[in-house]
C-alpha cells in the first residue's frame, strides 16, 4: 500500500512552484491534499493560476519546483502510472473536429491500450449517459459547443479513470448545459466513486457541486474549505453599502464594530459581514452619517461564495 | 509501437475521408509527370539521344523526390495544425511512449509518400518513362523514397515544433524546399552544372535519392545514374544518414517544445 492511499489522499502537492521564463510565475507554491471520492473546486479569476496546477498534475508540464503525487503516483517520476489513472478534460477543446465522436472516442480508447470489444462496450454506454447517441456518426466539426463539451467530458471516462481532471467544464455554455454537466459531475462522485479536481470561475458551480472549495490568486492558494465553511465566516449576512464621502474614516469605525465580522472595500462599493443584517442596519447608517459618509445605496443579503471569492481576489478587472 | 499505429491509422482515416486532400494527393504527381515531364521531354528531348522519352525516364526519380519532400511538408503542418488545436494535449495525457507521438505522423507521411510514388511510376510507364520491372528495383526503389521522406519528414516536424505560426513554418520550410529541389541532379546531370553548383548537389541528399532511384528503378538505370559518378552504396549510405539526422532534429524539437 502506498503512503497516499492509506491516508486517502488521491491528490498531494507540496510547494508547486511553475515559471515560464524568468518573467512569468505561474504557480507560486500550492500545496493541495485532496481526499479520495470528493468533488474539490479550484476557484479563481481568469489568469490567477488555475490551469497551470491542473497542466502539471496531468503530467504535460514538469514542475519547476516542488512535488506532487496523483493516485500515489509522483507526476514527474511515475508520469506514466499517472497518466494510466487519470481522465483529462483541458479548458480549450482538445478535439479533432475532421472525426466523428465516436471515432474520437475509438482512437482515445486505443492509445489506453483498451480493446475493441471493450471499447464499444465502453462507448455504448457513454454516449448514452450524455445523451449523444444521435449524433455519433457526425463530424465534430457540426456539434454545438454543449456537444463538443459533452463529449469531451465522456471522452475523460472511457479509461474509468480514479481521479478526473476537469479545467473549465463548463466555460461559455448555456445555463441548460451546465446544469447538465453539473450532475454528471456529481453522479460520477456518486455512482462510480471517482474523485474530481475542477476549476471555475462560476460561484454558483462550485458552491453546489463541490466538498472542497480552494480560492488561487496569483498563483497562491488564498483559503481552503467547504463551501459552507468560507460562507459562514463572511457573517450571517452581508451589508453592501455604495457611496461618497470620508470613506477611510467610516471603514474604520465600522472594523471597530463588535458585530462587523468581515469588511471587503474596492470600487466604491463595501462589503460588511454582520451578525444580524437587519438588527444593524440602521446602526451602519447612523455611523456612515455621523463620520460624514454619504450612502447613496445599501443593501442586505445572504453571503454567498460570490462574496468570499471577492473578499480574497478584490474587484479589480482581470485578464 | 501500438500507439505510433494507432495515431497513424488516425491520420490515414482521416485523409481517406478528406475529399480534397485526396485528390490533390493523387491528381497532383499526376499533373507534375504529364505536365512538366512531357513539357520538359519535347523540349529538351530531341536534343537528347534517344528522343522524348528519354528525358521522362531521366526526370522521373527528381519529380518522385520532390512528391515525397511536399508530402513531408504536409506532414509537418498536420503536426502543426495538432500542436494548434491542442490535439496534442490528448497524446500527451496518454500513457503512451512520447515518442510514438512522432512516429505516428512520421509513418503515415511515409505512407503516403510511398502511395504517390507508386503513382508516378505507372503514371510514367503510361506515358512512355523505361521503368524496370524487376521487383528488386521496385523495392530497393521504396526503400529509397521511405528513408527519404522520413528523414524530410523530420525536418518538417522539427520545423513545425519550433513555431506557432502556420505561415512561418511554410515560408521556412519553402526557403528549404526550393535548394533542395533544384541544387540537385533531379532535374539535370551533375555535369551540366557550373562547380559551385555541383558541391551543393553534393551535400543534398535530394541527389542521393535521385541517383539511388535511377539505379533501381530504370531500365538500364545504371547508364543513367553513372553520368554523376556517384556509387550505388554511396545513395544508400547517405539517405541512411538523412533519415537518421531528420528524426533526431525532429525529436529534439519535440522534446524542447514540451518543456
Amino acid at each position: 500500500m502506498s503512503e497516499a492511499s492509506k491516508n486517502n489522499l488521491v491528490i498531494e502537492a507540496r510547494g508547486l512552484v511553475k515559471r515560464f521564463g524568468q518573467e512569468i510565475l505561474a504557480v507560486d507554491g500550492v500545496d493541495l491534499a485532496i481526499e479520495a471520492n470528493t468533488i474539490y473546486a479550484l476557484l479563481g479569476p481568469n489568469g490567477a493560476g488555475k490551469t497551470t496546477p491542473i497542466i502539471m498534475l496531468t503530467t504535460l508540464l514538469e514542475p519547476t519546483e516542488g512535488s506532487a503525487k496523483v493516485a500515489g503516483f509522483d507526476v514527474v517520476m511515475q508520469a506514466n502510472d499517472v497518466r494510466k489513472t487519470i481522465g483529462v478534460t483541458f479548458q480549450e477543446t482538445t478535439l479533432d473536429k475532421e472525426l466523428t465522436g465516436r471515432q474520437a472516442l475509438n482512437y482515445h480508447a486505443r492509445l489506453y491500450g483498451m480493446s475493441k470489444d471493450q471499447r464499444q462496450a465502453k462507448i455504448t454506454e457513454l454516449l448514452v449517459l450524455v445523451e449523444l447517441e444521435d449524433a455519433a456518426d457526425r463530424a465534430i466539426s457540426t456539434y454545438s459547443g454543449g456537444m463538443k463539451r459533452r463529449l469531451e467530458l465522456i471522452r475523460g471516462l472511457m479509461t474509468d479513470p480514479n481521479v478526473l481532471f476537469l479545467d473549465e467544464p463548463t466555460l461559455g455554455l448555456d445555463p441548460q448545459s451546465r446544469a447538465r454537466i453539473g450532475d454528471y459531475i456529481v453522479e460520477l462522485k456518486v455512482n462510480r466513486g471517482m474523485s474530481v479536481l475542477l476549476t471555475t470561475h462560476y460561484m454558483d458551480e462550485a458552491e453546489q457541486l463541490s466538498d472542497k472549495v480552494a480560492i488561487i490568486d496569483h498563483g497562491k492558494i488564498l483559503i481552503e474549505g467547504r463551501p459552507s465553511e468560507l460562507v459562514d465566516q463572511m457573517g450571517a449576512d452581508v451589508i453592501t453599502i455604495a457611496g461618497q464621502g470620508n470613506r477611510d474614516d467610516f471603514i474604520e469605525k465600522v472594523n471597530d464594530l463588535s458585530c462587523c465580522e468581515t469588511i471587503t472595500t474596492g470600487n466604491g462599493i463595501i462589503q460588511i459581514g454582520v451578525d444580524s443584517g437587519s438588527r444593524r442596519l440602521v446602526e451602519i447608517i447612523s455611523l456612515a452619517n455621523e463620520r460624514g459618509f454619504t450612502v447613496e445605496d445599501i443593501s442586505v443579503a445572504k453571503p454567498s461564495l460570490g462574496d468570499v471569492f471577492l473578499k480574497y481576489t478584490g474587484r479589480q478587472f482581470r485578464d | 509501437m501500438s500507439a505510433a499505429v494507432t495515431l497513424w491509422s488516425k491520420h490515414m482515416v482521416k485523409s481517406i475521408h478528406n475529399q480534397m486532400e485526396m485528390t490533390g494527393m493523387l491528381i497532383q504527381p499526376i499533373l507534375w509527370v504529364v505536365l512538366f515531364g512531357v513539357g520538359m521531354g519535347s523540349l529538351l528531348g530531341p536534343s537528347m539521344p534517344g528522343g522524348e522519352d528519354i528525358y521522362i525516364t531521366f526526370m522521373l526519380p527528381g519529380i518522385i523526390a520532390l512528391t515525397a519532400s511536399g508530402g513531408a511538408i504536409a506532414g509537418g503542418s498536420t503536426w502543426l495544425n495538432e500542436r494548434l488545436q491542442g490535439i496534442v494535449k490528448e497524446y500527451l495525457a496518454a500513457p503512451i511512449p512520447r515518442l510514438s507521438i512522432l512516429m505516428g505522423n512520421a509513418l503515415s507521411t511515409v505512407s503516403k509518400g510511398l502511395i504517390q510514388s507508386l503513382i508516378i511510376l505507372i503514371v510514367g510507364i503510361i506515358v512512355g518513362a523505361n521503368i524496370t520491372s524487376n521487383p528488386l528495383g521496385w523495392m530497393g526503389g521504396l526503400v529509397l523514397v521511405a528513408g527519404f521522406t522520413l528523414g524530410f519528414a523530420g525536418i518538417a516536424l522539427s520545423m513545425a515544433s519550433s513555431t506557432d505560426n502556420m505561415g512561418a513554418y511554410h515560408s521556412m520550410i519553402m526557403l528549404l524546399n526550393l535548394p533542395l529541389l533544384f541544387l540537385s541532379n533531379a532535374l539535370y546531370p551533375l555535369e551540366t552544372m557550373p562547380t559551385w553548383m555541383r558541391i551543393g548537389a553534393l551535400i543534398n541528399p535530394t541527389t542521393y535519392v535521385v541517383t539511388g532511384l535511377r539505379y533501381m528503378l530504370l531500365e538500364n538505370g545504371a547508364e543513367f545514374a553513372k553520368v554523376d559518378t556517384i556509387p550505388l552504396w554511396l545513395c544508400f549510405v547517405a539517405i541512411t544518414i538523412f533519415t537518421a539526422l531528420g528524426m533526431w532534429l525532429a525529436s529534439s524539437a519535440f522534446k524542447k517544445s514540451l518543456k
